[in-house]
């Protein structure tokens, strides 16, 4: 089973791609689902550090601490954490874990690896891309190169990392 | 019941003579002298090994064997001791955790070309398929 120009996403069993996409650039769906994956997993992590907190405080000084989600410092301590994650992950291995998920990678606009100043710098212009309705993600629609606002301010691109061909054979290969 | 001939005793004195002699021909051979002037791979490649296996009655051959009587001779203990099933379970889970990961994967490139073509159609420009790679991946990547 092809994919073909036209042909609507089947459901079930795999879409199979002709050849190796490795390292071409990455396009919405797949950055937009990883996206939403690491949005749920940092806030997942971040909730249960809140659970941890108030569960150590009410073991060692019997207070109860309650949380509320539009409180400054739950929204200032999760930005610090949000940070640190996409940061960190894009600095040490060029993909978080939505990304690994998906098989996308964050490299430089020359295909080399991002480095951690860029890591930083794409982080702290992804919220740039989320301004006048999300205008900065336009670009993965429609540029040549799939670049978002924040990877064109950070010099970076995000392509596939996963080899489509050996996903082909291995399907193949269990008939 | 059959009758039993008995053998004359000229014909039985010929036999034992045959056979004394046929002894000590074979104790006068070299064998293994013989056997180093036999090509063994010309003779095997004369054989036809798939008109051998056709005469060979394989029903015939498993229905005189006794499976049971060969399974006790197994140790299983030993067999299940000296199996890492520990790998064989990590082994079989990993291989569904890696096609579920090709599944997802290719679902979503799926539904990323399929974007890609209809903002193509709107935009009046053929998709070719995704762009890319950059430049320094392009001498090691690609189609």
């Amino acid at each position: 089973m092809t994919t073909r120009a036209g042909d609507a996403v089947p459901s079930g069993a795999p879409v199979i791609i002709r050849g190796s996409l490795q390292g071409r650039y990455s396009g919405f769906a797949s950055r937009f689902t990883a996206f939403a994956v690491d949005v749920g997993i940092s806030l997942g992590v971040f909730l249960l550090a809140l659970a941890a907190i108030s569960f150590a405080a009410l073991v060692l000084t019997g207070k109860d601490i309650t949380w509320h989600k539009g409180d400054i410092w739950v929204i200032i301590a999760y930005a610090v954490w949000a940070f640190v994650y996409f940061a960190h992950s894009w600095a040490a291995s060029g993909r978080t874990a939505g990304m690994a998920l998906f098989g996308l990678r964050v490299v430089r606009d020359d295909g080399t690896d991002a480095s951690g100043r860029r890591a930083v710098v794409r982080t702290l212009a992804l919220p740039l891309s989320f301004l006048f309705l999300g205008l900065g993600f336009v670009g993965i629609l429609l540029g040549d190169r799939r670049r978002a606002l924040h990877d064109v301010i950070a010099g970076t691109a995000v392509i596939y990392s996963w080899d489509a061909r050996a996903a082909r054979l291995r399907f193949l290969s269990r008939g | 019941m059959a009758e039993v001939r008995p053998v004359p005793r000229s014909e039985a004195w010929a036999r034992a003579a045959t056979e004394r002699a046929v002894e000590r021909v074979v104790s006068a051979l070299d064998v293994n002298a013989l056997l180093d002037l036999v090509d063994l791979n010309a003779v095997l490649d004369q054989v036809d090994i798939d008109r051998v296996l056709d005469r060979i009655d394989l029903d015939r051959l498993l229905g005189r064997m006794d499976l049971n009587e060969l399974v006790k001779h197994i140790d299983l203990n030993a067999l299940v001791e000296q199996t890492d099933l520990g790998a064989i379970i990590a082994a079989s889970s990993s291989g569904v955790a890696g096609d579920v990961l090709d599944v997802v994967r290719s679902q979503t490139v799926g539904l990323d070309e399929f974007i890609a073509r209809w903002i193509g159609r709107l935009r009046r420009r053929p998709y070719t398929g995704p762009p890319g790679p950059p430049g320094r991946l392009r001498s090691g990547a690609g189609q």
